[in-house]
């Protein structure tokens, strides 16, 4: 479960700091506000990336610094050994920023977070933005408005979008979710619903899916017995031919009931507000 | 990356699962074992239908089926690879495979009694279904054996276990479909027939993977070839949002097209050079939202696809995200105009669609 002092925790480091993402990124973040402590590298400790230092490891950072968050940019091949250590480290919120992970290292990894305590959003995910506040991962930060909707979404690009749009109509957001595309997650829509139901401070909620999979039927049961708040709905790829594949893991149209138009009606009956475009989306706040 | 059936069975080999004896038939060669079973490789069920796998008893009938079958489509796929396998007496046909199951994050056996081509028409509660975790084959072994009612053969079903699970996690197998699972009339079980597929992803830890399947390329997809918009964007939401947005206008778009965060001058030249294959393009609109992307080295690519693709159709552009007003600035300076919203790019493409 995500409780909102999670995602306001302070310190923050970012695991692959010196990589191109990784030290682009962290920049990135700490320009916007984000209390970045520190960083890992396997080979570059030692060195200061603008004035972050760099570590061998967590447990040498947790020296100095308490952790609250890690943000992770290491590539595929090193992602599973970068989420399990932030994990044996007890970092209470870890985002994974990472594309391409194994679907069998997801699968050691989801009996980790089981037995372990962290929380981890992501893979393949652009991170969260809670504007005003944090930005862990790569959600340009300029693009939002504080405010009180709570935004959730399988897909990086169009967070971004629905993040313009809002803030260009002037409807600010609490929190911005980036799930992930991938078929097996850390978090799910479910868990970032429950986050936005039971944060007062939340009024109206938007939910961004994609073709594949089964998560948003999962998301619309939930939205049905739980949620009282109002959801904006809107399921990417309806013209999308089935069986193939588009662009990442995620979006692959299987059964008939894994369609943008399946899901879509099934959000509608669960007794969510939906959109057949993204425009229309945004404009039907 | 979904294999071929003599890919898959090498592996099974490799993992001490019984596959029957065969050879590949190359080109002009004489056989080496009759009888046999010709089998077509190709990546798609229904080869026996189709007339995809002949069973051969005499050299003229071996040149016969191989000559016919290598030049034979079956749904769109002619062979490059023809299979040559041992006859085998079958007593019962039965159905076994790995999965994942994504929701639980967990690998599930799955067996079926009545196995073969008409698999799919038994009912779905009638698998059986077993988590298997790689501690508890034994178990899994038993009742396997129960379940097919094969009590003599336990021993082999709770190795075959074993065997598929340690096949399955060492070679990032993401389905792994044995169907048949022979029964012989001499008590043996060997796979008849397998599906694989593997993880793209793990590739890099892959060097052994060399198949005849060439990795899908996910990223480009042709909707319709005598569409006349073409869509680029990066991240697959937003491409197919894209997607979404010209069909709600009431225009045809040509194709999908993700260029991924990685996107350089050269690959998105080279979706323009794709593009302009279509024949009915009016117009191409482009989205991109910048996050790890960044915005200026898309707007060099839009620069150099200029100078480089004589009678381009006019491009509706929309940058936002990271680097933006460098990219609009280098655009502006080639006199190349930007659009504020997605929106605003439809309703151009709109105008210009007649």
């Amino acid at each position: 479960m995500i409780d909102q002092s999670l995602l306001t925790g302070k310190n923050v480091i970012v695991q692959g700091i010196t990589g191109s993402h990784g030290s682009f990124h962290a920049r990135a973040m700490k320009s916007s506000g984000t209390h970045v402590v520190a960083g890992t590298s396997p080979s570059k400790s030692g060195q200061l990336v603008d004035d972050i230092p760099v570590y061998t490891s967590i447990t040498e950072i947790q020296k100095y610094f308490q952790v609250d968050i890690s943000v992770i940019f290491v590539p595929p091949a090193h992602a599973k050994g970068a989420i399990l250590e932030a994990i044996t480290a007890k970092v209470p919120l870890v985002v994974c920023i990472t594309e391409g992970i194994p679907i069998h290292d997801m699968l050691q990894i989801k009996q980790h977070l089981e037995k372990g305590s962290s929380v981890l959003i992501g893979p393949n995910c652009p991170g969260v933005l809670v504007p005003g506040r944090n930005k862990l991962g790569i959600i340009p930060a300029h693009l939002a408005l504080p405010g009180s909707v709570g935004v959730v979404s399988r897909s990086g690009t169009l967070t971004y979008e629905v993040v313009d749009g809002l803030t260009r109509r002037g409807i600010g957001q609490k929190y911005v979710i980036g799930i992930g595309g991938d078929r097996i997650a850390g978090t799910s829509f479910i868990d970032c619903l429950e986050l936005f139901q039971n944060d007062p401070a939340v009024d109206r909620i938007v939910m961004i899916g994609e073709i594949g999979g089964t998560s948003e039927i999962e998301a619309a049961d939930y939205i049905k017995s739980s949620v009282t708040k109002p959801v904006y709905a809107y399921i990417t790829g309806h013209s999308a031919p089935s069986g193939v594949q588009l662009g990442h893991a995620g979006a692959i149209l299987g059964s008939a009931d894994e369609s943008a138009s399946a899901k879509t009606d099934y959000l509608e009956r669960c007794g969510a507000i939906t959109a057949s475009n993204i425009t229309a989306l945004i404009d039907s706040l | 990356m979904k294999i071929l059936e003599y890919e898959a069975k090498k592996i099974l080999g490799l993992h001490s699962i019984a596959v029957p004896d065969s050879y590949i038939v190359t080109n002009g060669s004489e056989p080496g074992f009759l009888p046999a079973v010709i089998k077509s490789q190709v990546p798609i069920g229904g080869r026996g239908k189709a007339g995809g796998i002949k069973v051969v008893t005499t050299a003229t009938e071996f040149q016969q089926a191989t000559k016919h079958i290598r030049t034979l489509p079956i749904k769109g796929f002619v062979p490059t690879t023809l299979l040559a396998e041992t006859l085998i007496d079958i007593d019962r046909e039965l159905y076994l495979s790995l999965l994942i199951n994504k929701q639980h994050a967990s690998i599930v056996l799955m067996a079926h009694r009545s196995g073969g081509i008409e698999v799919e028409d038994n009912k779905a509660e009638d698998f059986l279904r077993v988590t298997v975790d790689g501690k508890n084959s034994i178990q899994a072994g038993e009742k396997l054996a129960e379940y097919f009612d094969l009590p003599d053969q336990t021993f082999v079903l709770q190795d075959l276990v074993t065997n598929l699970y340690d096949c399955f996690i060492k070679n990032d197998v993401e389905l792994l479909e044995i169907n048949p699972l022979i029964y012989t009339t001499d008590h043996h079980l060997v796979a008849g027939d397998c599906k694989m597929i593997l993880d793209d992803a793990a590739s890099f830890r892959h060097p052994e993977w060399q198949f005849e399947a060439e990795k899908t390329e996910a990223n480009f997809v042709t909707l319709n070839e005598q569409g006349t918009v073409a869509t680029i964007a990066n991240g697959a939401g937003l491409a197919m949002a894209t997607v979404d947005a010209v069909v709600d206008a009431g225009l045809v778009p040509a194709n999908f097209l993700d260029i991924g965060g990685g996107a350089n001058e050269a690959s998105v030249l080279a979706a323009f050079q794709k593009i302009m294959e279509y024949p009915n393009i009016q117009v191409i609109i482009i989205n991109i939202f910048a996050g790890i992307t960044r915005c200026d080295e898309i707007a060099n690519a839009i620069i150099a696809a200029k100078s480089h693709i004589p009678d381009l159709p006019p491009l509706y552009i929309r940058l936002a995200g990271t680097n933006f007003e460098k990219a609009v600035q280098l655009l502006a300076d080639q006199n190349i105009p930007t659009l504020a919203t997605l929106a605003d790019c439809v309703t151009a493409a709109q105008k210009d669609s007649v």
